[in-house]
């Protein structure tokens, strides 16, 4: 960061102008709200993966996978041809619930695995689980997805589902516990637990640190996050939509937010949200409808915007890494673990 | 069909798509022995050859070119070309970003992938014959046949062999003793198994880093470029999508191996080859579920042998 | 100075978010349709088409209608429902897209979806808010017809309890059915059964095997598969053994039917190869070349195809021609007829009216289109059930016969 006033308070009270900005702008309409409410649940969900990978230091790649056990939980609980039916709230519960057993019953024998190989193994569930959701039709409805989940809803408060603002406020609330919870546990002694790990493995075991328990809970706390987004998104768009839709592009895109922010940040991942997903449903959409509406697109390949939205997104990737290789905001606590050691193969 | 003529057939496909996934397995492990990156856009360096390779043919006549001058046509184009790709990209995109955190140079090698992926749709589009004329850029391009579909053990047999599996065997093997050799018994071979054990002692021992990386690239994407010219003439066809599920076979047979040994690449992918041929061609309803089967492999591999199978080599960090 | 400057400040930021969230603009003079399309990804050719389809219906009227004595201008917005990200519709994209229609009171008609599973999505929010919704090429049939798809299929569709939605394409129970009959008329007699586990591809392949069995042919074998598979060349070999003489692929060219037929053909399979009306675009043509089609591919397309047609229809395949120097995909003309209904039933509504709109659209009797003269059921289906059978000549689609009469 920069030594230069402004800069510095830019640094410091972003946050807070975010936050009044995010409470205030839903009143200049729905519009506003509908296009905002997918970048909390994004949010969420990279919370979840940033404790894992973060905070933890273990990469996954299969972050889409704990999104898809939420969203499918939370149908199963809710949809009419079940009798479960257990409604939003308890069905979140559910859902967070399942998600961090999974992630547990993932990370139990993965634990004996380092880096990459970690990685390649949560991709490798990720693969599994939309495979399974898809071919398990007679349980998930296969591509069709299960439909109608339960709609958001805030106690003793009654709202039509057309009313976007209610649900706006309702997730840019759980948002706010989510980021609450982050900050704190990144504060407790199990957060510190984590980085310690995350940070020499050795030299957290030798101080008395179990590290296959903190990791265990690390995959816990981040699966049941990741699964309690994947809930809410469900539940916003009314269906578990269906298992392709969790797959590893997904998980890529959730990987990004997390990365583009600042890995083991807190406010990167916010920050990483509202720029991944704001690009893509926000700028990118009306960039082209603007251009379609005038006339700029025509039959050429070349000329239709839709069309450049790949080189777009990677190209914004590969610029953002090389100029700002930490992510916006870098955690400034800790040197990430995933940094190669300067003298990389020196240790035998 | 006898069993053992389906065995037999089952092997065919199974060896036959294995050593295609090899080729493209050997560039991922190679970059990943060297600088420890999952280098994500070398499947869509290999879409790239693909492309290039199908221009190449439509500008030379199309359905009517000779195998025996498009073969030696696109073998010494194609993976100059994926070569002198992969290098670039390894200039552009990752050796800036090489001492920032691993995973920074992971993110920017998907966004090379999702660049090369939108190039491959434009190339698609482009007014050529052998691309539908430029109508539907982002569609499958079917790749002419210049073999013919005789089979080579005669009319009557239940086996069929055509002559597309000898071609990728007699592509593929010979190639992959070449490159063994090139490792272990050329000075530049020594001095890229020493970057990849210690760059740090490498460097102090004279080893120009830099130099050895950027050949380590350039063997990768001549490696994929081989590997598209294949995969063009065996599938027939090509797509600006294909490089992401060939370069998740090809990554997953790498870390099965052991990932940064070239044997173990080779033999994680034809595992995976005939894994699926078994689930696609035999197991009823096993298409769906090869894709599963495939990764429980290589989760239940890593959990009992966490380097891979033969990836006791790579060296554990504290 | 400064009373200029913050109200030209206010106005900059308020351009600005306008434009970003796309402020809704109220003019009364202006009607405005939308569709909403994968534009990114895959399916771009085949939706490039449909919306030159959707202009070239609107240039007809030179973006210009007159409704109930007043002068109306056109506009079309085109919306992808696709992000790059995932290469096919992104269900938050298809949900903020339905939003947006909503919200927007210019918008009078929904033009979309073109995958069965956005449609579940946008169906709901739009039939809440009373607008007309109509699909060039959904076909899933729980869609709309109650007892075919899911228990809870369709009234899950309609909280409002009225149609909104309606379809131009003939459903898929149909188009199972013809594509059964075709077959035995073909001399098949074992049928193997492919499906690329889409709803789409699921949905018809099961539609067609039911009816197969009904008629009396031997299904010798069910399987999904993979669509994004490189290669099909094992499959083959479990198609062999299983020796049928007609295989029956629920699937579209993006889910791998063209690779399908390439390996059917080097894998020495004689087996015909079935297709719904997914297969109809020139990207199968491109992605498996004339040799693996030609007499081989036999593909069900709903209505007579344009070819055939001899009014309206041949009339939009050429004005097409002349105007795009290419040949129409399959879905063209329907996208052209959705939007053609469209605006009939806005001059019949007579006002600019999302209910009376909706109202006239629900009574579409005898509509003379490019499709041929159909209407509107009960359940906002097309009562168009004549499919036609076609194969491939010469690298080209070519029309074999009438089905379904």
């Amino acid at each position: 960061m920069s030594d230069h006033p402004t800069i510095k308070i830019i640094a410091r009270f972003w946050p807070h102008a975010l936050l009044a900005i995010v409470l205030v702008l839903p009143l200049f309409g729905d519009a506003i709200a509908t296009k905002l409410t997918p970048i909390m649940v994004f949010a969420i969900v990279g919370l979840g993966l940033n404790v894992v990978a973060g905070f933890t230091g273990l990469l996954n790649l299969g972050a889409a996978a704990f999104m898809a056990i939420g969203a499918y939980t939370f149908a199963i609980c809710t949809v009419p041809i079940y009798p479960f039916q257990i409604g939003f709230w308890p069905g979140l519960g559910v859902a967070i619930m399942v998600g961090a057993v999974a992630g547990t019953i993932l990370a139990l024998p993965a634990m004996r695995l380092r880096g990459d190989y970690l990685a390649i193994v949560t991709l490798g569930f990720g693969e599994i689980i939309t495979d399974v959701l898809k071919n398990l039709d007679a349980i998930t409805k296969g591509t069709q997805g299960l439909n109608p989940v339960a709609a958001p809803e805030i106690p003793f408060v009654t709202y039509s589902i057309s009313a976007y603002k209610p649900t706006y406020y309702l997730y840019l609330a759980l948002l706010l516990v989510a980021i609450l919870l982050c900050h704190n546990m990144r504060k407790s002694r199990l957060g510190r637990q984590w980085i310690a790990v995350r940070d020499d493995e050795l030299a957290a075991r030798s101080m008395g640190i179990s590290p296959a328990r903190t990791k265990l809970i690390a995959f816990a706390i981040g699966s049941g996050l990741c699964a309690f987004g994947g809930a809410m998104f469900a539940s916003l768009n009314g269906t578990s939509i269906e298992p392709s839709f969790y797959d590893f592009q997904q998980s890529v895109v959730i990987l990004c937010i997390v990365i583009v922010g600042g890995m083991g940040n807190v406010k990167g991942v916010i920050l990483g949200a509202l720029i991944m997903v704001g690009f893509n449903s926000i700028i990118l959409v009306n960039l082209t409808e603007w251009m379609t509406r005038n006339g700029w697109t025509g039959n050429n390949v070349l000329a239709t915007p839709s069309n450049w939205k790949f080189m777009i997104f990677g190209l914004a990737l590969i610029l953002m890494m090389r100029l700002r290789p930490q992510g916006l905001i870098p955690a400034q606590d800790v040197e990430p673990v995933t940094q190669k050691p300067a003298t990389a193969g020196a240790t035998p | 069909m006898t069993t053992t003529e389906l065995i037999i057939q089952l092997l065919i496909t199974g060896l036959a798509n294995g050593l295609i996934i090899a080729l493209i397995a050997l560039g991922y492990t190679m970059v990943y022995g060297i600088i420890e990156l999952i280098n994500f856009a070398h499947g869509d360096v290999m879409m790239l050859g693909c492309f290039l390779a199908l221009t190449i043919v439509g500008l030379c006549g199309g359905e009517q070119l000779s195998p025996w001058i498009a073969l030696p046509l696109l073998f010494l184009t194609v993976p100059f070309f994926t070569a002198g790709l992969n290098w670039s990209v390894e200039k552009l995109a990752y050796k800036p970003i090489r001492e920032a955190p691993k995973l920074t140079a992971l993110v920017s090698a998907i966004g090379v992938s999702f660049v090369f992926i939108n190039i491959g749709m434009f190339w698609g589009g482009l007014p050529m014959d052998v691309f539908g004329g430029g109508g539907s850029a982002a569609s499958a391009k079917s790749f002419p046949d210049l073999f013919g579909w005789s089979n080579l053990l005669g009319e009557q047999s239940a086996v069929l062999l055509t002559p597309r599996d000898v071609m990728v065997a007699a592509v593929t093997i010979p190639l992959m003793i070449g490159l063994t050799f090139f490792i272990n018994r050329t000075r530049m071979g020594t001095a890229m198994r020493a970057v990849a054990q210690n760059p740090t002692a490498a460097k102090l021992m004279g080893i120009d880093v830099d130099r050895v990386i950027g050949l380590t690239f350039i063997i990768g994407g001549a490696l994929a470029g081989v590997a598209s010219v294949i995969t063009a003439l065996y599938t027939g066809s090509i797509h600006f999508q294909m490089g992401y599920r060939n370069g998740m076979d090809a990554f997953t047979a790498a870390v099965l191996g052991g990932i940064g040994n070239l044997p173990g690449a080779v033999l994680g992918a034809l595992l995976i080859g005939l894994v699926r041929a078994v689930m696609e061609g035999y197991v009823p309803n096993g298409g769906q579920w090869s894709n599963t089967v495939v990764f429980a492999l290589l989760i239940l591999v890593l959990v009992f042998r966490p380097n891979g199978i033969l990836g006791s080599r790579v060296r554990e960090k504290v | 100075m400064r009373s200029w400057m913050t109200s030209t400040m206010r106005l900059l930021v308020g351009s600005a978010l306008g434009t970003i969230f796309g402020s809704a603009l109220i003019a009364v003079d202006t009607i405005t349709i939308v569709s909403s399309l994968p534009r990114t990804g895959s399916a771009n050719a085949q939706t490039t088409s449909m919306v030159n389809g959707i202009k070239m219906a609107l240039d007809e009227y030179q973006r210009t209608l007159t409704v109930g004595g007043t002068n109306y201008s056109l506009t079309y917005e085109d919306w992808d429902d696709a992000s790059p990200e995932r290469g096919a519709w992104d269900p938050a994209v298809e949900a903020a897209n339905a939003d947006k229609a909503i919200r927007n009171p210019d918008v009078m008609v929904y033009i979309g979806t073109y995958n069965s599973g956005a449609a579940k999505i946008a169906m709901p929010k739009l039939n809440q808010a009373g607008l007309a919704m109509i699909s060039p090429a959904n076909t899933w049939p729980g869609l709309t017809k109650p007892n075919v798809g899911e228990a809870n299929e369709p009234t899950v569709y309609r909280p409002s309890g009225s149609i909104n939605y309606f379809r131009v394409v003939p459903a898929d129970d149909i188009q199972g059915a013809v594509g059964a009959a075709w077959a035995k008329e073909l001399g098949a007699k074992r049928v193997f059964v492919l499906h690329d586990r889409e709803l789409y591809g699921q949905g018809i392949a099961k539609m067609f095997q039911q009816n197969a069995e009904k008629l009396g042919l031997t299904v010798v074998g069910t399987e999904g598969i993979d669509g994004k598979s490189g290669n099909y060349k094992s499959l083959i070999n479990k198609l062999r053994l299983a020796r049928p003489d007609l295989v029956y692929f629920g699937g579209t060219t993006e889910t791998g039917a063209g690779q399908l037929a390439k390996d059917m053909q080097s894998g020495g399979l004689t087996a015909k190869l079935m297709g719904p009306d997914a297969f109809y675009n020139s990207a199968l043509i491109n992605a498996a070349g004339n040799a693996a089609l030609e007499n081989r591919v036999f593909i069900t397309f709903g209505g007579i195809p344009p070819e055939q047609q001899t009014g309206k229809g041949k009339a939009f395949v050429d004005a097409y021609r002349t105007v795009y120097k290419i040949e129409p995909e399959g879905y063209a003309i329907y996208a052209y007829e959705c939007t053609k209904v469209a605006l009939d039933a806005m001059v019949r509504a007579g006002k600019k009216d999302r209910a009376a709109i909706l109202q006239a659209l629900r009574e579409t009797k005898n509509y003379d289109g490019a499709l041929g003269k159909w209407s509107f059921d009960d359940n906002g289906d097309t009562t168009l059930a004549l499919m036609s059978g076609n194969t491939v000549v010469n690298g080209a689609f070519s029309f074999v016969k009438l089905l379904g009469q």
